[in-house]
């Protein structure tokens, strides 16, 4: 647990250290023609949210958005938001845990473009998640020579936060409409310690217990055709378009 | 299914301090389902109850006595799937002197790790013993 910890928090280090590191040199990248660029925001829904009951044990449902960002050649800023629940019923216990979750980070990506309208990436990413959540157990029993003893816990409200690191990609299936999948680490950080019954479920993460889960995502994405950035964006087009060879370049086809 | 906690009880013989077999019948005080019948055994697994106070009637061959355990019960989490379960700690015990001579706790602690809890001493006439 120790060493997932350490691991993260150095991926961690390591890639703001990249971050800063790359301005106080002041080296130009050198395949500014290549970048794949992303006018706008993407926005996405996870397509494998409502459908975790079927590899998670429990009812686990829910749902999840994003959006992202391109913030630098090959940088993008992401967030990410989604609302779980889980319940569980069986002979003994009558238990639902829900709530929201955010994740909040970057991708990196590693995919040049071979052309100017390549736009899918092959991306490393880092995440800070965070839930606000709440559980109860409608009913519980318990079976013993005396007979049986019922009860109940009401709301219980907790918060957990956790980091993740991730692998994926996105790829343009339609134009400025994307497909993507992600396979994420989550190492939990902390969450609140509840007396009876200890925290079960954290939305976005899975069970408490545990100091390490996987994830996975599946998710499509609609890039909006709206350059906020427009101005600084017509300038690095021009740029771009006057360092594209002749042949993908319209300007110089002319 | 949830662990459950047992108070386990050893039967001595109070003269000799030893281990001893009886034929045991017992039963919670104003349960209607014997927990044992006529099992002869050196040792007893008794389920406390959820309250503070739980009374068992125990015959030990013809004699017959009452045990009050006063405990306080402590509710555990087993898992999401099984749910919960009860541990307890004694805190005293109250009894009859037909066949019991004394009684030590041992451990006042009743877990779902089963273990001694107490030692009945019996009076050493007790027809059927050891």
């Amino acid at each position: 647990m120790r060493i997932l910890n350490f691991t993260f928090l150095l991926l961690l280090l390591a890639a703001i250290s990249y971050g800063q590191g790359e301005p106080q040199k002041k080296v130009k990248p050198k395949r500014t023609d290549n970048y794949i660029r992303m006018r706008g925001v993407r926005l996405g829904m996870d397509i494998t949210r409502p459908f975790q009951d079927l590899w998670t044990k429990g009812n686990r449902y829910g749902s999840e958005f994003s959006a992202d960002l391109e913030m630098w050649p090959n940088w993008f800023s992401v967030f990410e938001s989604g609302y779980e629940v889980m319940k569980i019923k069986t002979n003994y216990i009558d238990f639902t845990g829900q709530g929201s979750y955010s994740h909040i980070g970057f991708d990196y990506n590693f995919l040049q473009a071979e052309n100017k309208n390549d736009k899918d990436v092959l991306f490393f990413g880092l995440r800070y998640g965070f839930a606000l959540a709440h559980q109860k157990v409608t009913q519980y029993w318990v079976d013993s020579y005396w007979g049986p003893v019922t009860g109940q816990f009401g709301n219980q409200n907790y918060f957990a936060h956790w980091g993740e690191f991730l692998v994926g990609i996105k790829g343009e299936i339609f134009h400025n409409f994307y497909m993507g999948w992600t396979v994420r680490g989550k190492v939990k950080f902390n969450h609140k310690n509840l007396w009876m019954p200890p925290v079960y479920f954290i939305p976005g993460y899975g069970k408490a217990e545990k100091g390490f889960t996987m994830d996975f995502t599946y998710s499509i994405y609609y890039n909006i055709p709206w350059d906020f950035r427009k101005k600084k964006g017509l300038k690095e087009t021009s740029l771009e378009k006057d360092k594209l060879p002749s042949d993908l370049n319209p300007a110089k086809k002319k | 299914m949830p662990p459950q906690a047992f108070l386990q009880a050893t039967f001595l013989n109070s003269a000799t301090k030893a281990t001893v077999t009886h034929k045991v019948t017992a039963w919670g005080a104003g349960h209607e389902y014997l927990l044992l019948k006529d099992s002869v055994l050196q040792r007893i697994l008794l389920p406390l109850s959820a309250n503070d106070t739980t009374i068992f009637l125990i015959s030990f061959d013809t004699k017959i006595d009452t045990i009050s355990f006063i405990h306080q019960t402590i509710q555990k989490f087993a898992s999401m799937e099984s749910g919960f379960y009860f541990e307890y700690k004694l805190q005293s015990i109250d009894y009859t002197h037909n066949q019991i001579d004394s009684i030590l706790i041992t451990d006042s602690l009743v877990t779902k790790k089963w273990n001694e809890n107490i030692k009945l001493y019996l009076s050493p006439f007790a027809v059927g013993g050891n």
